[in-house]
C-alpha cells in the first residue's frame, strides 16, 4: 500500500497550509494597515533627512526608491510568523508529539508551512503595501530588479526560515526562547537592512554586515528591487544558498541532538 | 515475532529545582540545580500481535511516558524495545508507517478544515496509493458513519464527532499497532459506547494489536483482555483483566429484597450500603467472611424474597488497586 511519493506529501501539507491559512485572511488584512502607519513615519523622517543633506539622493538612493525599499522590507518582516512561539507551543503543549511521530521530516514540515503561510501573507502585504507606495511616492523605479524579486524573496524567507528554525529550536532545551528570538528580530531590523539600506551604515558595520547573513533575507531582495546592480544577481542568489545550506546544516545537527533530549510535557 | 517487547526500560527526566523565595530564583539563575526524577523505572513486558492491552496506573505513573518511547517520541534512558521488530527512537519514520496514535487530548485534525482534508493530508504523508486509500477511506467514513459532518470544518464538530473522525484519521494506513492514549476522554456514555465497539471490530477484523492507557474503567472492561498496570515508574501487575478483578475483586454488593424489616444488621466484614426498609444493599468483604456465611445468617432469621450478587464495578477496582500499591510502597 505503499508508494513513493515523498516529494508530494509535502507539495500537499504546503496546499493543505495554503488553504487553512486562508481562514485568516482577514486578520492579515488588518496586521498589513499597520504598514500605513509605518510607512507614513518613515516617509516623514526621510523626507526631513533629505532635505536636511539638500541633495536628491543619499548613497546612490533616491527618496523614491528609498521609500519602496521599505516598502519591500516591511513587506516581508511583517510576513513572517513567529517560529519560536509555534515551536514552543509545540513542545510545551505536547503537539509536537504528533509531528514526530508521522512519516514526515519535521523540519521539512515545518518548512513548507511556513513559506506556504508567508507566501499569503507577504502577497497582502505586498499589495498593501504598493497601493500606499503608489499613493504616497508614485510607481516603484522599474527595472530589471523586479523581475528577480520572487526569486530573491524565495531566498531571502528560506535563510529567515532556517535562522528562525535553530534559535525556535532552543526550545528543545529551555522554556522560553522569545528572549532569543526578540533578539534575532532586532538584528534583521539593524545589521539585516530592514530599516535602510546597508550603504546607509557606517563603513566597518557594512563590511561585518556582508560577513553575515542578514543581509541575505530582505536586504538582497529589496536592494535589487529598487536598485539593481549588473551581475551581482548570481552572487546574491549564491550566498542566499550558501547560507541557508550552511545554517541548514547546523539546524540538522542541533535538531537530532534536541529530539534525544526532548523532554514531551504531559507525560 | 512480539508485536511490542520492552526490556528494562528507562526514562530519568532532569528537573530544575529551584528554591523559595527571589533569592532562591537567582540563585538557581547562576547557579542551577537538577534533580533525576525517574518517570520509568526498568519496566519489562511484551505484547502479541492482536492482543488487546490496557496500560493502567495512576497520573503521573509514567504512562505516557511508555507510550512516547513506544512510539519513538522520547529515547529512554536505559533499556531497549521494539515495536513490530523496529526500535521506535532509532526507526522512528520506518515504524511511523506501521502504527497508529489517537492522543484523547489532542488533535491531529486541521482545525479550520473539514475531516476530509485532514484524511487527504494523512494518505499523502503515508504515501497510500489513490486507489486504496479512497477504498479505505469510505469503508471507514461508513463504518465510523462520518458522512454527514464529512465537509463539516473540525472546529464545528462536536467532541464526539472529532474523536470519531481521529480514530478514523489514524486507521486509514492499516496500522499494525493502534495506541490510544484516553480515547474516550470527555465523550458521553453513548459515544464512548459507539468508540468501543469500533475499535473492538478494527481488532477483530484486522488483527490490530490496541495498546490502550485509560482512567475509564468500561474502556478497559469492554476493549482489553489483558492488564499492565504500573506505579511510579515500576510494573506492579500484568495479567489478565479478569485475573486482575479476582485478585482486587475483595468485596461484593448484595441486593437484598427480604419479606420483613430486619431492622438494624451487623456482622463482620459487612457493612450496609443503603437499607429501606425492605430492602438492604450490602458490601460484603470477601477477605473476612463469605456470601455463603452472610446469607446463612440472614436466612436463619428472614425469609429472602429476591437476591443479587454483583461484582463492583471497575471503577471501585481499580481505585482499590492503586490504593493497595500505594499502602505497600509506603510500607517498603
Amino acid at each position: 500500500m505503499i508508494s513513493l511519493s515523498k516529494p508530494a506529501k509535502y507539495v500537499f501539507i504546503g496546499k493543505i497550509t495554503l488553504r487553512s491559512q486562508l481562514a485568516y485572511v482577514a486578520d492579515f488584512i488588518i496586521r498589513s494597515l499597520f504598514l500605513i502607519l509605518i510607512l507614513y513615519i518613515f516617509m516623514q523622517l526621510w523626507q526631513t533627512t533629505y532635505s536636511g543633506v539638500g541633495s536628491s539622493s543619499i548613497n546612490g538612493f533616491t527618496f523614491k526608491q528609498m521609500m519602496w525599499y521599505l516598502v519591500f522590507t516591511e513587506s516581508m518582516v511583517l510576513a513572517t510568523p513567529s517560529l519560536c512561539t509555534r515551536i514552543e507551543e509545540e513542545v510545551k503543549s505536547g503537539d509536537v508529539a504528533f509531528k514526530l511521530i508521522r512519516p514526515v521530516n519535521f523540519i521539512t514540515f515545518h518548512y513548507v508551512e511556513y513559506m506556504s503561510e508567508v507566501a499569503i501573507r507577504f502577497i497582502i502585504n505586498l499589495l498593501l503595501g504598493s497601493a500606499i507606495g503608489l499613493l504616497l511616492v508614485g510607481p516603484p523605479p522599474v527595472g530589471n530588479g523586479l523581475v528577480w524579486l520572487p526569486l530573491l524573496t524565495l531566498g531571502g524567507f528560506t535563510v529567515n526560515f532556517m535562522l528562525g528554525m535553530l534559535v525556535a529550536l532552543s526550545s528543545f532545551w529551555v522554556e522560553e526562547t522569545r528572549g532569543l528570538e526578540f533578539v534575532y528580530n532586532k538584528i534583521l531590523f539593524t545589521v539585516g537592512g530592514m530599516l535602510m539600506p546597508l550603504e546607509l551604515f557606517p563603513d566597518t558595520l557594512q563590511k561585518a554586515g556582508h560577513w553575515m547573513p542578514f543581509q541575505t533575507i530582505v536586504y538582497f531582495p529589496a536592494r535589487t528591487a529598487v536598485s539593481m546592480h549588473h551581475g551581482e544577481i548570481a552572487s546574491m542568489l549564491a550566498l542566499q544558498g550558501l547560507w541557508a545550506a550552511l545554517v541548514g546544516s547546523v539546524i540538522w545537527l542541533v535538531y537530532r541532538k534536541g529530539v534525544r533530549k526532548l523532554n514531551v510535557n504531559g507525560g | 515475532m512480539k508485536t511490542i517487547q520492552v526490556e528494562q526500560l528507562e526514562k530519568i527526566f532532569q528537573v530544575k529545582k529551584k528554591q523559595h523565595g527571589l533569592s532562591g530564583s537567582l540563585k538557581s539563575l547562576f547557579k542551577p540545580q537538577y534533580a533525576d526524577k525517574t518517570a520509568v523505572e526498568g519496566i519489562t513486558f511484551s505484547v502479541n500481535q492482536s492482543e488487546t492491552v490496557a496500560f493502567l496506573g495512576p497520573n503521573g505513573a509514567g504512562k505516557s511516558t511508555t507510550i512516547k518511547m513506544l512510539t519513538g517520541i522520547l529515547h529512554p534512558s536505559s533499556g531497549s524495545a521494539t515495536v513490530l521488530g523496529c526500535c521506535p527512537w532509532t526507526e522512528r519514520s520506518k515504524l511511523a508507517y506501521r502504527i497508529g496514535s489517537v492522543f484523547g487530548q489532542k488533535s491531529q485534525l486541521w482545525y479550520h478544515l473539514p475531516p476530509l482534508d485532514t484524511f487527504e493530508l494523512m494518505s499523502r504523508i503515508y504515501e497510500l496509493r489513490r486507489e486504496d486509500y479512497k477504498a479505505r477511506r469510505d469503508n471507514l467514513i461508513e463504518r465510523f458513519e462520518l458522512g454527514t459532518y464529512l465537509h463539516t470544518p473540525v472546529r464545528k464538530l462536536s467532541l464526539g464527532e472529532r474523536m470519531r473522525c481521529e480514530i478514523a484519521a489514524s486507521l486509514l494506513h492499516r496500522p499494525q499497532a493502534l495506541f490510544l492514549d484516553e480515547p474516550t476522554i470527555g465523550l458521553d456514555a453513548v459515544v464512548k459506547q459507539r468508540i468501543r465497539e469500533l475499535i473492538v471490530e478494527m481488532n477483530r477484523e484486522e488483527g490490530t494489536t490496541i495498546f490502550l492507557t485509560s482512567h475509564d474503567a468500561g474502556d478497559i472492561e469492554k476493549l482489553c483482555d489483558r492488564a499492565i498496570v504500573i506505579n511510579h515508574g515500576g510494573l506492579v501487575f500484568d495479567g489478565q483483566v479478569d485475573y486482575m478483578k479476582q485478585q482486587f475483586l475483595t468485596h461484593k454488593t448484595v441486593q437484598l429484597v427480604l419479606e420483613n424489616d430486619p431492622g438494624e444488621l451487623a456482622a463482620p466484614g459487612v457493612s450496609v450500603l443503603n437499607q429501606g426498609g425492605c430492602r438492604i444493599t450490602l458490601s460484603v468483604d470477601t477477605g473476612i467472611t463469605t456470601i455463603e456465611a452472610v446469607l446463612a445468617a440472614l436466612m436463619a432469621s428472614h425469609r429472602i424474597v429476591d437476591m443479587t450478587v454483583q461484582d463492583p464495578p471497575m471503577e471501585d477496582i481499580i481505585t482499590r488497586m492503586y490504593g493497595t500499591f500505594q499502602v505497600k510502597e509506603v510500607s517498603l
